[in-house]
């Protein structure tokens, strides 16, 4: 049997879960297979039918659709479809079309089974629970070692004192204290021949009373161990722990010849990603033009948070709280050039800052809560100077205008307790559009700088409200629901509920938006203090009358893969020198992101489905 | 048309007693589909031939490929590829097309062994092939020399099909436009790798997958006698 030569068996070792199984193992699977041809537009399936076959679509595609006739799927070349109910053995519960000619390849419904029974993999694969394969994908993305696998030496090496080892100790000692660093490279006849670090000082010259005239090579560590630059960094890691070295010179792969050192220090450095750094520095900028200058790195850092693998929590965290500390020190520079306010006040951001949900830059949200005592005739030109200062400021950094004029220096929200009470109560008893949109601005309120009293107070009321609320609860709630997510990606374009093809989707209104606005409806409705959208859901599992643990556990799960998948696509782009913004081709993902995606659309319309019946929210769309 | 099948079924009756070997009995003994069995129910063999060349007097079956076809499905599982050992050197010419080499020629089982077989595998049913004439002349050919008689068989051939649906609405034919790759093409079926015997017929039963489709949309009820050649 020449089975191995047949364009059947070159094409099924490439679809999934087949390309795991050995090279004996397919030939039998294709010798299983049976061929069908259906022309466009025809039943495959008929809802209420016994399924006698798995297919494989070798040409063409197919459409699902439920009972009531809305769109579940396409399925294209290389996927699989008739397998659930063959799985479950019960009837088709879908009704299945094609919607082109299409070739199938169909695995009697027996083989099928001996098959997954046989093999793991096409078991796990077949089997797995979409919220299990997402988890499991999320799980192998991250590997323990992450981000040190990621970089190499070369990134991390620091260029390194070299000294001759004929200089006295004394004078290394001096060197090195005056270039700040704990370790040098002895060099002589440009040859590496030995290393000294703080420790050797300690060690082989002050315990043994050697003479500070002594020369360096006295106490150096001859011939130590070095590394390519072309190495991952675990291996520094591991060749450190190993040795119980701190230092280890980095030499050129090739030439053998020293192009630097690396630390303990600068490992732990290159775990941080920049960002605690890039914060540190921001605390000490004099001037607006430092901060543009250190604001430009941002993108960088986020690249490389994305590049080791980082959860998108933890990398959206750090992003704004770069965004933070640069509003924060604008405050401060401004308030050195106008002194101290008149009157207690607040200053006070809004949106994925106040969520800290920030990825690559983002245009400003922001307003001023002022004191009661505030008194616009007297007080308003020295908060409409830090306004100004802060808003231009944050605009120099890439924090753009906000187009809708949410923003300090707008007078509209430049206002004392009272005036932002109003607002709260006319967005909550009225509920209208315009409102809505205000709402889901203003409910993610963050305190950055100023009395933190002002908001807290005001955070407190609004929640008592937003509790009690049932109309607003079911506005809001519909409101969510104006952003769903699609079915997934058909034929290299995403598939939309109403059968469209888009060519690239909107990942933040479409993919993280929904998950958002949910999360907030829940925290507002059961009164939580909590901005950001893991914790909220994390918050809303534990409530009672929520959602379930295990359903939220999902959505994260569904946020974390729409997230990640979003920054990915900016990171690329920063690193193509274009401008990161949130509309992801599908060309860009494999065909295994593809499938988990669709996984986590699934999750996300399945909890807005039950927001939607939890608030009755349908009435009001 | 009833008078042909009538004496392809006589055929089958008379020369009965006339040939010995079991394979070749059982052949005859099964009766071949009535030409107005609907095409659902005609159970067909799927078959490629590879050859040293064109003409069945002077060259021989290198290879065979055939698989059942039934009602829209073709099964893999009881397909069979075979190579045959024959008594001659082949030429570069023929090697370069089939890529059967002398080694592995000369690995391959005896024409009667492989004809036994396919016989076994046609007991009634109606062969698919691309291109009759191959198939045709040199079936003929070999079971006259194995078996003393050339023994008769129906086929449907997926070119002539073609050929008589575009004679039908008047259309031109170019070179080459019938060839089975060519003709896959057109019917929107994946590209498979062409001259392996197998391959062949797999192509071949899903081509007439498509054709027969698009035939069916016109008309019902479509009976063997229709698409015989």
């Amino acid at each position: 049997m020449e089975v191995e030569k047949l364009a059947i068996h070159d094409f099924l070792s490439k679809c999934m879960p087949l390309n795991k199984l050995s090279s004996d193992a397919l030939t039998s699977v294709v010798k299983m297979m049976e061929i069908r041809y259906v022309r466009r537009d025809q039943t495959i399936f008929q809802i209420g039918d016994v399924n006698h076959d798995v297919f494989i679509i070798r040409q063409g595609a197919v459409e699902v659709t439920d009972a009531a006739g809305n769109l579940q799927g396409r399925y294209e070349e290389g996927e699989w479809i008739g397998f659930p109910s063959v799985l479950s053995q019960t009837p088709i519960a879908m009704f299945v079309k094609s919607i082109e000619d299409s070739l199938l390849y169909c695995l009697p419904a027996a083989d099928f089974l001996a098959l997954i029974k046989q093999h793991e993999v096409i078991q796990h694969f077949f089997s797995e629970k979409k919220q299990e394969r997402l988890r499991n994908a999320l799980r192998e993305s991250r590997p323990g070692n992450y981000s040190l696998l990621a970089l190499h030496l070369k990134d991390l090496a620091q260029t390194g004192l070299t000294l001759s080892p004929s200089i006295s100790i004394h004078e290394a000692a001096v060197k090195m204290t005056e270039h700040h660093t704990s370790s040098a490279l002895l060099i002589e006849n440009d040859q590496l021949i030995g290393i000294v670090s703080d420790r050797d000082f300690r060690q082989r010259a002050l315990v043994p009373r050697l003479d500070s005239s002594s020369p360096l090579r006295q106490i150096m560590t001859p011939n130590p161990y070095t590394l390519d630059s072309n190495a991952p960094a675990s291996e520094a890691v591991l060749l450190m722990a190993r040795r119980n070295i701190h230092h280890i010179p980095v030499v050129h792969p090739a030439t053998k010849k020293v192009v630097g050192i690396v630390s303990n220090t600068d490992l732990l450095r290159s775990q941080s990603h920049n960002a605690v750094y890039l914060v540190g520095d921001i605390h000490k900028a004099s001037d607006v033009e430092t901060l543009k200058q250190l604001s430009a790195h941002l993108p960088k850092a986020l690249v490389n948070m994305v590049r080791s693998s980082l959860p998108a929590y933890d990398i959206a965290h750090a992003i704004s709280s770069i965004g933070q500390a640069i509003t924060r020190r604008l405050i401060t520079l401004a308030e050195q050039q106008y002194g101290p306010p008149p009157v207690p006040y607040a200053f006070v951001v809004a949106g994925s800052m106040a969520r800290r949900e920030q990825t690559a830059h983002t245009d400003q949200d922001n307003g001023m809560i002022i004191s009661d005592d505030f008194v616009p005739e007297l007080h308003d030109e020295y908060f409409v100077n830090i306004a100004t200062v802060v808003s231009d400021g944050l605009d120099a950094c890439g924090y753009i205008y906000c187009p809708g004029n949410i923003m300090a220096t707008n007078p509209e929200w430049r206002q004392p307790v009272s005036v932002w009470r109003g607002y709260f109560n006319e967005w909550i008893d009225r509920p209208q559009p315009q409102a809505l949109l205000y709402a889901s601005t203003f409910f993610d309120l963050r305190h950055l700088y100023g009395d933190e009293s002002l908001l807290a107070g005001l955070q407190k009321e609004v929640l008592e409200k937003t509790k009690e609320g049932t109309l607003f609860q079911a506005y809001i709630a519909a409101n969510a629901l104006g952003n769903q997510p699609p079915l997934g990606i058909f034929k290299g374009f995403v598939l939309e509920k109403n059968g469209d093809n888009i060519k690239a989707l909107d990942f933040k209104k479409r993919g993280v938006t929904p998950v958002i606005d949910l999360a907030r409806v829940y925290s507002l409705v059961m009164g939580l203090p909590l901005l950001n959208t893991f914790e909220r859901l994390d918050a809303i599992a534990e409530a009672p009358g929520g959602i379930s643990d295990e359903r939220i556990a999902d959505l994260k799960d569904a946020f974390e893969f729409i997230s990640m998948t979003r920054l990915e696509h900016q990171a690329m782009q920063i690193e193509a020198g274009k401008e990161p913004d949130n509309y992801v081709p599908p060309e860009e993902l494999s065909t295994l992101e593809r499938r988990h995606l669709k996984d986590a659309f699934e999750v996300v319309a399945t909890v807005q489905s039950t927001m939607a019946s939890n608030f009755q929210a349908n009435r009001f769309r | 048309m009833f008078a042909r099948w009538r004496s392809i079924q006589n055929q089958q009756h008379r020369l009965l007693p006339h040939v010995d070997n079991p394979a070749a009995r059982a052949y005859l003994s099964a009766p071949l589909p009535d030409k107005n069995t609907p095409i659902s129910d005609v159970d067909f063999l799927s078959l490629d031939f590879e050859t040293t060349g064109l003409d069945a007097k002077n060259e021989a079956i290198l290879s065979m490929g055939y698989m059942p076809y039934k009602n829209g499905r073709v099964s893999l599982a009881p397909s069979t590829s075979e190579v045959i050992c024959i008594n001659r050197t082949l030429n570069a010419k023929s090697v370069i097309i089939h890529q059967i080499t002398d080694d592995r020629m000369k690995t391959g089982v005896a024409l009667h062994d492989a004809l036994d077989r396919l016989l076994e595998a046609m007991a009634g049913k109606v062969l698919l092939v691309h291109y009759s004439k191959i198939e045709r002349d040199f079936l003929e050919a070999a079971t006259k020399r194995v078996y003393g008689k050339a023994l008769p068989f129906l086929m449907v051939d997926t070119m002539m099909l073609e050929k008589r649906k575009l004679d039908r609405i008047q259309q031109p034919i170019h070179s080459n436009q019938l060839r089975l790759a060519n003709l896959r093409k057109q019917y929107h079926l994946p590209p498979y790798g062409a001259h392996n015997a197998l391959e062949d017929a797999i192509a071949t039963a899903e081509l007439f997958m498509a054709q027969l489709a698009q035939y069916q949309q016109d008309k019902t009820n479509v009976r063997l006698g229709e698409l015989l050649c």
